[in-house]
């Protein structure tokens, strides 16, 4: 009985402490349970090394996240509402465009709008109105730096003021200051700009939307092209230090309805009776005035500015005229402008030189979407037309790079099999690190052997901010390769396009739908395939002539010769003289047979402009030579330029004293045919920087051709995939039994016996 | 001495069992969440988030039947990612494509089954547009992490699962282990549409 006592009296406290013990591990896992949730999808950084670190959140980045954010501080997208119209007049060789800007402040506070939009990149912008009331403020030009002053001044004095900067040839800024609560103010710029013609086709198109671009980060790789580069200080420097200006917020269209309607009418006056006039991606109402003017407006009224306009149009005769003249008096000087297009040679006789042709595609985020299916579908077009005798290859890059073949090989049907394949299995993610991959097509590995045409053929949407350093490339190592720039999507950066052909001394083209693929290819190809006009030169017989371009370019088929010159008087006539294939080709021209035009300087002045720009990339020039022709001639003709803007103030004042201002910078919509996640998304979870540091990064697929399979290949850096959660629970397991432990002996120290 | 030692103790191996309890939950829960998105992803054909401040989301299901594992993948293979579910890594094909498609996680979460994965098994994954596709596992292998590589001219279909190496060691190692699995079915021959609709309209496709 006492021993049954005895047990019994031992076990009851040993039950109850068991008791207890359970109680409190069951607290004790009810309170890991309930941290664990608490803190479920907030990021504890440590435990997770996988990941790679999350690089400078851009601007636009924060957008993406941060819609709701926006609507908390005062309604940053709502505060201002623009609306754009255009209006064009055609009148023969020349377009005079009037774009009407509205920014209307519904809001309660007042505004600084900041908008940033697109034009031509041979636009010539020349005036600025701004509209306050009933009140017209005309823009005067100054310096840029000084324009800059004289706003900054006006909107501190609380006085409405305008903006107009040029941030690249095809990028320009409006800055509206003092917009008061529920006031309107209407700023409308002008702008002169040639028509485009190829073979039988009059083209213009008006850009909409600055597509983002991509920013590399500041990285010393731009080294070698640096005139004065010394130390490191120097050579680190931002290769796009004005980033900010060229990447306004963008929206989301998943989350967004599209902003900045737009209105576009086209009077059309082509100057000889019309054929087919259609616009390429938008629906139209053509309103026919006579045989050789019609009225172009939009179906829908207003369009969301999210792609580029394109119009063409053709002469119902069977061919365009060959030759076009036209002239305009100016002050004490007469612009001359001339269309020139020489006569296809035929091509039975003469056999055409075998090509080495580069084919570049960019397969980087921006081209995600529509973009990508294009390029691909060019590019394989590309590849069917190559002819046997043909040598070629295939270069992919976004933030990476492949390089298909380790030099040229023959366009026999195994490599192009080979090459179909590659192409048809791109994918677009990633950063565009263009130099490399334009370097790579540039570095020439058969130079010695001249029985080849040398050719690249680049095809992307040009969404990078850092053109200077392309064109740097290009002129530096361009060699005897001749550049065919292939602009693809809705609203790709055609500065670069026409500027990296001109310094390439090839032609661009644009392909902006599926559709378009064929034709525009086949266009393309009729240049690549057929001799160009080279060794052109012009001569006046009579008049002194101050002409533009300086160098004449190579024309290639179905191109014409577009000629600017400003003449002492309008005497005499022009001949020009050229090459076609191997026979020498010539022209000469009357010039009392001129038409009247109109606009002519402005085109002049600003084709000078370009060709400053472009002798200072060719270092035939030194910068400030360069900036002081370009001052100069901006100064002269009243046009924007990298160093000059166009800035309104009205002098009444109009916000009070006491009442601050709030700076709105407008939103964007993403280019039609874009996918946000592609851009910003990726932008955003990959960090540029770490992969672009170093070139040797850059993966040379077959390059590096070894007998490691591996090696060929495009190598994937597999993510870290071991947590330290196991490790930390046995840890943690281990010290609660050890204090559990512990707890027990010191229970037992205190036991009586 | 000891009294004052034992909650010590105890407090910090309630923390870090915390810690480790907290990752699985984690996992746990954010399958059930993307889960649900995913079922709405496939549904509505928009990708959608998993919770509203989320950075990424799901764009596919691999289903182990036999052994009746399931993940939802995330796109991207960002360690934050990585947390909530198997990653897409963003440079390699999606499933069903021609190359080579790559997903990870973590050896003790969402991929803890990959060693009871057996060759000849049956993956299968389904994408966002709601198609499905089936795998068979044919191969595993033992890589460094920077070792891998993928030949972009390969014509073949194929799926790569990847987490670490070994599966049961505590600390984190250079070395992924990888499952192979070649594409065997799919519910509709897409990836023939796919090409011919992307070169519509062009008659000299085919090379001379």
């Amino acid at each position: 009985m006492t021993a049954v006592d005895a047990l019994d009296a031992a076990t009851r406290p040993r039950l109850w402490r068991a008791a207890k013990f359970c109680l409190f591990l069951l607290t004790e896992s009810a309170a890991v349970l309930l941290i664990g949730f608490a803190a479920l999808f907030l990021n504890f950084q440590p435990a997770w090394s996988g990941g790679l670190p999350s690089s400078g959140v851009t601007r636009p980045g924060d957008a993406k996240s941060g819609s709701l954010l926006l609507k908390s501080e005062q309604g940053y997208t709502e505060a201002i509402r623009l609306g754009v119209d255009v209006d064009l007049t055609v009148s023969g060789p020349t377009i005079r465009a009037r774009v009407t800007q509205l920014f209307r402040n519904p809001g309660k506070d007042w505004v600084e709008a900041v908008y940033v939009y697109p034009l031509p990149p041979g636009g010539a912008v020349d005036t600025l109105k701004m509209v306050v009331g009933d009140r017209v403020v005309v823009g005067e030009i100054k310096e840029r730096q000084q324009a800059r002053i004289i706003y900054e001044q006006a909107k501190r004095d609380g006085q409405k003021a305008a903006l107009t900067e040029q941030e690249r040839p095809n990028i320009f800024t409006n800055s509206v200051a003092n917009i008061g609560p529920g006031e309107t103010v209407l700023v409308q710029i002008e702008y002169q700009e040639p028509v485009h013609q190829n073979g039988n086709t009059f083209s213009l198109r008006v850009p909409m939307v600055v597509a983002p671009r991509y920013n590399p980060a500041p990285v010393v790789q731009s080294v070698e092209f640096k005139p004065n580069g010394g130390g490191w200080g120097t050579n680190s420097a931002d290769p796009v230090p004005d980033r900010d200006r060229i990447s306004p917020p963008v929206l989301d269209p998943a989350e967004n309805a599209p902003v900045n309607p737009t209105a576009i009418t086209v009077r059309l006056q082509a100057g000889f009776a019309l054929g087919e006039v259609k616009s390429h991606h938008h629906a139209v109402n053509t309103e026919k005035v006579s045989d050789g003017s019609q009225i172009v407006r939009l179906a829908d009224g207003v369009v969301p500015a999210d792609r580029d306009f394109e119009l063409t149009w053709t002469p119902a005769a069977e061919k365009a005229p060959s030759v076009d003249l036209f002239r305009e008096h100016v002050g004490d000087a007469d612009y001359l402008l001339a269309y020139v297009t020489p006569p296809s040679a035929d091509g039975a006789a003469q056999k055409p030189m075998p090509r080495e042709v580069i084919f570049v595609i960019d397969n980087s985020g921006s081209m995600g979407g529509i973009s990508i299916m294009q390029a691909k579908a060019s590019l394989l077009y590309a590849l069917g037309r190559l002819q046997p005798g043909d040598r070629f290859n295939v270069i992919r890059f976004d933030h990476t790079m492949d390089v298909l073949f380790p030099s040229p090989v023959p366009a026999d049907n195994e490599h192009v099999q080979r090459a179909t394949s590659f192409v048809s299995g791109l994918q677009a993610a990633g950063g565009t690190e263009m130099l490399p991959a334009m370097r790579a097509a540039l570095s020439d590995s058969n130079r010695e052997d001249s029985s080849y045409v040398r050719q690249v053929v680049f095809l992307t949407d040009g969404a990078i901010g850092h053109e200077e350093q392309m064109f740097e490339t290009i002129a530096a190592l361009r060699g005897r390769s001749r550049i065919f720039m292939v602009g693809i999507g809705s609203a790709p950066n055609t500065f670069l396009m026409t500027r990296a052909a001109e310094l390439g001394r090839g032609a661009f083209t644009h392909i902006g739908s599926t559709e378009q693929v064929e034709e525009r290819m086949r266009t393309l190809f009729s240049k690549l395939e057929n001799p160009a006009v080279t060794g052109l030169s012009a001569k006046f017989s009579d008049a002194k002539s101050d002409m533009t371009p300086q160098v004449l370019p190579d024309i290639y088929r179905g191109e014409p010769l577009v000629l600017a010159a400003k003449l002492d008087k309008l005497a005499g006539s022009v001949e020009i003289k050229g090459r076609i294939g191997d026979r020498p080709w010539s022209v000469n021209l009357p010039l009392a047979n001129a038409a009247e035009g109109k606009g002519l300087s402005k085109l002049w002045a600003n084709r000078k402009i370009a060709d400053a720009e472009v002798s200072r990339t060719m270092r035939q020039s030194t910068p400030e030579e360069a900036d002081k022709v370009v001052l100069a001639l901006a100064l002269e003709h009243q046009l924007v330029t990298r160093l000059t803007s166009l800035v309104a103030v009205d002098k009444t004042p109009s916000r009070p004293d006491g009442e601050t201002l709030k700076l709105a910078e407008l939103p964007l919509n993403l280019p039609h045919g874009w996918e946000f996640e592609k851009v910003f998304g990726e932008r955003m979870r990959k960090a540029p920087v770490e992969r672009r540091a170093d070139d040797a990064r850059v993966q040379h697929a077959v390059l590096k051709r070894s007998p490691v399979p591996a090696a060929t290949n495009a190598a994937v850096t597999l993510p870290k995939t071991a947590t330290d959660a196991d490790i930390k629970l046995a840890a943690g397991a281990i010290l609660l039994g050890i204090a559990l432990l512990l707890f027990l002996i010191t229970r037992r120290q205190y036991r009586p016996l | 001495m000891c009294r004052t030692l034992a909650p010590l103790l105890a407090a910090a191996g309630l923390i870090l069992f915390g810690q480790g309890a907290y990752i699985h939950a984690k996992a746990l829960l954010a399958q059930v969440l993307l889960e649900r998105a995913f079922t709405q992803t496939i549904a509505s054909g928009r990708d959608t988030k998993p919770w509203s401040w989320a950075d990424t989301w799901p764009v596919a299901r691999i289903e182990v039947r036999r052994i009746g594992a399931s993940a939802i993948v995330l796109a991207g293979s960002s360690g934050q990612a990585l947390a909530f579910g198997p990653g897409h890594l963003e440079s390699t094909a999606d499933a069903g494509e021609r190359g080579v498609a790559v997903y990870s996680a973590h050896r003790d979460t969402h991929f803890r089954f990959l060693k009871n994965v057996r060759i000849g098994d049956e993956i299968a994954v389904t994408r966002r547009d709601g198609r499905m596709f089936r795998y068979r596992a044919d191969a595993h292998s033992v890589v460094r992490f920077d070792q891998f590589a993928i030949d972009p001219l390969a014509g073949d279909y194929e799926l790569v699962l990847s987490t670490c190496w070994p599966f049961d060691a505590v600390t984190g190692g250079p070395d992924r282990y990888l499952l192979h699995a070649t594409l065997i079915e799919q519910d509709q021959p897409y990836v023939k549409a796919e090409s011919s609709r992307s070169i519509a309209g062009i008659s000299s496709f085919s090379a001379q």
